[in-house]
């Protein structure tokens, strides 16, 4: 669909933005067809970038006048598609809202815009000695309005928990148009949660105009230690033992010999490139006891097998972090496309799920890597492979299948921390029933009774009496 | 070989970007903009609708293309090793091939003959003089009336004294001069082959130009002497002349050439003390895109500089300042804004001025009014020759 200017949607939402600040080349609205996931062939209308809570209002009202759902959207990183645009709506970028608002540092309050990058955040914070503890991997690019749509998560999150607990209040623009303010800053709210509910809804239940986020002290001290281990049983099972014995570091990684490589290749940490799986473990809080919480998990990684290695220095610590974080990025070394799981399982469960996707993988002649949040048992396999080979993406898909079912067997759930999005909606009814997912969209629809905000995502077809005409169309080619 | 489509970018650079956009904070035009376009993952899935499903080359396409600064501050934060700088050459050289006319190749004509470039230099400064050119609007620096003599001290490096930075800072050569001979050596200056290196006209996708000069300055610079270059923009395409050109000679010239700074720091040693002329100056250094993310040798400029001043370092991880060669004079608009972010990272810094080891950005951010210095030229002042 073309929208020419004299277009009444186009005529409305100029109306609310300057013309250079809602976009309808093609190029353009082909470029924001997708985020970070693997889903292409999504395909924008108007791309609009408001820079008030007004202008906000102003584009979904006109949205909404001309019948055409809203799409928010940040930097685009999302992994589970839910910024990915169906059937050409107006797609509500965030990413000129990048402003601190207000900082209360006695309160350990900000009020930001949600198109401010995370680790802007932290950074901006550190003369106040204080930072915003959910760190996802792309913490150095994601916008925190994405953080609370996905409800995001992080390394740093197994001790302080994921965004939800740090999200005091949001402003939200209804799809009436109307600016709400869900939760309260000073973090007292009367009757329902009703930011609890909000957090984690991927831009179903409206737009995030501005966060009240909850601020962390940063520690007095960190310990990073680097194990190394001659198998992965051996390291999940010193994952396991660190939380029985009592200590809750403040992050436990893990990741698997494939993915060793390529990330030492690119950062050069001195990972150890013929360990089996390597876990990053930090621990923070008052020197005495910190010291005394790493003998202790350096002690256990030992009686297991595994080597220990300590960060010296900021910089070394920096460095591992650095090779943790770029993974995923660093997998184009080897095949120039690749699909990342999220699922969650019992973390006493963990080297006998990492198997079964070994399993999985070997019967579908993939390639896979693991690097994960094994402290809390969120599992990230990653399926490499190539888009352009003919057939792959039936092996691919089908392979990610058999995980989540494996996961979900054990006791585990879809999703750790990216959301469900597209890529995992149609395998909601393997986790809940027909009365929880009717009740879901109950919800979503005592915020968007029209269903037009970020329509066809994390809902499946039919979950609903409703008659949902958007959710049965998702275009063709949208799998990628 | 591997198979060219439309654009003329490899299909394997161009299928190895998985978008995670984890480049789109280190992007310049993508930090003042925040949109997808100006992005270098918004570039390259422009890229790829144009070669690999044939949407037009339209004026957003164009937009997206000529906006980016080449600066290639996305290389180093790629995980996956996207060369970005080389899909954005092969396409700025298709886009070249389908302009039918080019008034840039015609500047860039003038950069190859030095005689030309003198003589509408000292025009150019009469004319300044005169106050007929509104130099500040057309981000010009004050170009000199008269020029000192470079005089050859020997062979045993060659000093790469290109095209725009002879013609206008011929006195930044001088210092650096200066500063290599104390370390015991003798400088050779190369004669009118090696005008220009060829950056801006490879930039602007002017390929065969750029290669014919870069044939001439190879032969003007022969030997096995090491080359010192000691502006960043030049110093990385000297490097990549290997790549370019692809020749045994061409890659054997590439590995004789070192920025300045790394040569010097390797010298360390040899280099004179501080002398009393010491000023209590704090110095922020400004790190050259091509210097930091192309030549990846930024660290020897603040190792050496750190010898004789007070250093500071910006906090904006190498962020470009704007200036990208000709960017700033085809995109004053975006250059500007890119620059307001540097100007604020000086101001953070509480430095009293800037070194920059590039002319471009000399001239970009003087004309914001900051007081910037080649780190030389800081050294020069208060090195002590006689010490």
């Amino acid at each position: 669909m073309k929208f020419r200017k004299a277009d009444p949607l186009m005529r409305d939402l100029r109306r609310v933005l300057p013309s250079d600040r809602v976009r309808v080349a093609p190029l353009e609205r082909s470029i924001m067809g997708r985020d970070a996931s693997i889903f292409e062939g999504g395909r924008a209308g108007p791309v609009c970038f408001p820079i008030s809570t007004e202008e906000v209002q102003g584009c979904v009202d006109a949205a909404r006048r001309h019948g055409r759902a809203v799409v928010p959207r940040g930097a685009g990183t999302g992994l589970a598609g839910g910024a990915v645009p169906l059937e050409e709506p107006v797609v509500v970028v965030a990413t000129k809202m990048n402003r601190l608002l207000s900082v209360d540092a006695e309160q350990r309050v900000a009020w930001v815009q949600p198109g401010m990058i995370n680790l802007d955040l932290s950074r901006a914070l550190a003369p106040f000695g204080l930072h915003f503890a959910p760190d996802p991997s792309s913490q150095q690019v994601c916008s925190l309005g994405g953080n609370v749509g996905t409800n995001a998560g992080g390394p740093h999150c197994l001790a302080l928990g994921v965004t939800s607990a740090h999200v005091l209040a949001a402003e939200v623009v209804l799809m009436s148009g109307e600016s709400v303010v869900l939760g309260d800053a000073g973090g007292w709210t009367p009757g329902l949660d009703l930011r609890g509910a909000y957090v984690g809804s991927e831009g179903m239940l409206g737009v995030t105009t501005a966060i009240a986020v909850r601020l962390t002290r940063n520690p007095p001290a960190v310990e990073t230690l680097l194990l190394a281990f001659d198998s992965v049983d051996a390291a999940a099972q010193t994952v396991s033992a660190v939380i029985a014995d009592g200590i809750v570091p403040a992050a436990i990684e893990m990741m698997d010999k494939n993915i060793i490589w390529a990330v030492e290749n690119f950062v050069g940490a001195g990972f150890p490139t013929d360990a089996a799986a390597v876990v990053i473990v930090e621990v923070d809080g008052l020197p005495g006891g910190v010291a005394a919480e790493a003998d202790r998990v350096a002690e256990l990684a030992v009686e297991r097998g595994g080597s220990v290695r300590r960060a010296t220095d900021d910089e070394e610590r920096a460095l591992i972090w650095k090779g943790r974080k770029s993974a995923f990025g660093a997998i184009a070394q080897i095949k120039p496309n690749y699909y990342l799981h999220d699922t969650v399982v019992p973390r006493t469960r963990l080297a006998e799920v990492m198997n079964q996707v070994y399993e999985i993988v070997d019967e579908h002649d993939l390639q896979v890597m693991n690097v994960f949040h094994a402290g809390d048992g969120n599992l990230h396999p990653l399926l490499l492979y190539d888009g352009r080979e003919p057939g792959i993406m039936d092996r691919v898909h089908a392979a990610g299948s058999a995980i989540i079912e494996a996961s979900l067997a054990v006791g585990g759930v879809l999703s750790g921390e990216h959301g469900i999005g597209i890529e995992k909606r149609d395998f909601m009814p393997l986790m809940f029933s027909e009365a929880d997912l009717d009740a879901q969209a109950r919800l979503r629809r005592a915020f968007d009774p029209e269903e037009m905000a970020n329509p066809g995502k994390v809902l499946p077809t039919g979950a609903s009496c409703a008659d949902v005409k958007a959710l049965d169309n998702i275009p063709e080619g949208v799998w990628g | 070989m591997t198979a060219k489509k439309s654009l003329g970018i490899d299909t394997e650079e161009l299928a190895s970007c998985v978008s995670c956009g984890l480049c789109l904070p280190h992007c310049p035009t993508f930090r003042v903009t925040g949109e997808e376009w100006a992005s270098p993952r918004g570039r390259i899935s422009a890229m790829r609708q144009v070669q690999d499903h044939g949407l037009a080359v339209d004026e957003s396409f164009l937009a997206s293309m000529d906006s980016c600064v080449q600066c290639r501050g996305c290389e180093p934060a790629c995980p996956s090793g996207v060369p970005f700088g080389s899909m954005m050459e092969a396409t700025q050289a298709e886009l070249a091939r389908r302009r039918r006319v080019d008034w840039r190749q015609w500047g860039f004509w003038v950069l190859g003959h030095r005689w030309l470039l003198n003589l509408l230099s000292r025009s150019l400064a009469v004319v300044q003089r005169l106050r007929l050119v509104p130099s500040k609007r057309l981000g010009l620096p004050k170009i000199p009336l008269v020029q000192e003599r470079l005089r050859a001290t020997g062979n045993d490096v060659w000093l790469f004294t290109g095209c725009v930075m002879d013609a206008w800072q011929r006195s930044t050569h001088a210092s650096v001069k200066r500063v290599v001979e104390s370390a015991g050596a003798g400088v050779a200056l190369p004669g009118p082959g090696a005008a220009c290196c060829g950056a801006l006209s490879l930039h602007a996708g002017l390929e065969d130009h750029a290669h014919a000069l870069a044939a001439r300055t190879m032969k003007a610079l022969e030997g096995s002497a090491p080359i010192l270059v000691d502006s960043a923009g030049c110093g990385a395409v000297l490097k990549e002349y290997g790549k370019h050109m692809g020749t045994p000679e061409a890659v054997a010239f590439s590995e004789r050439v070192m920025d300045v700074h790394e040569w010097l720091a390797a010298q360390a040693d040899q280099l004179p003390s501080v002398g009393e002329r010491r000023r209590d100056v704090t110095v922020a250094v400004h790190d050259p895109c091509h210097l930091r993310h192309v030549q990846r040798a930024h660290q020897p400029v603040a190792d050496v500089l750190s010898r004789y001043a007070t250093v500071v370092t910006l906090d904006d991880e190498g962020l470009c300042c704007g200036a990208g060669g000709a960017y700033a004079a085809m995109q004053p608009e975006l250059a500007a804004s890119i620059r307001d972010r540097k100007l604020e990272a000086i101001n953070r810094s509480g430095a009293d001025i800037v070194a920059s080891a590039n002319p471009g950005c000399t001239i970009h951010l003087a004309n914001a009014g900051v007081v910037v210095r080649h780190p030389l030229e800081i050294v020069d002042e208060v090195i002590d020759y006689d010490g």
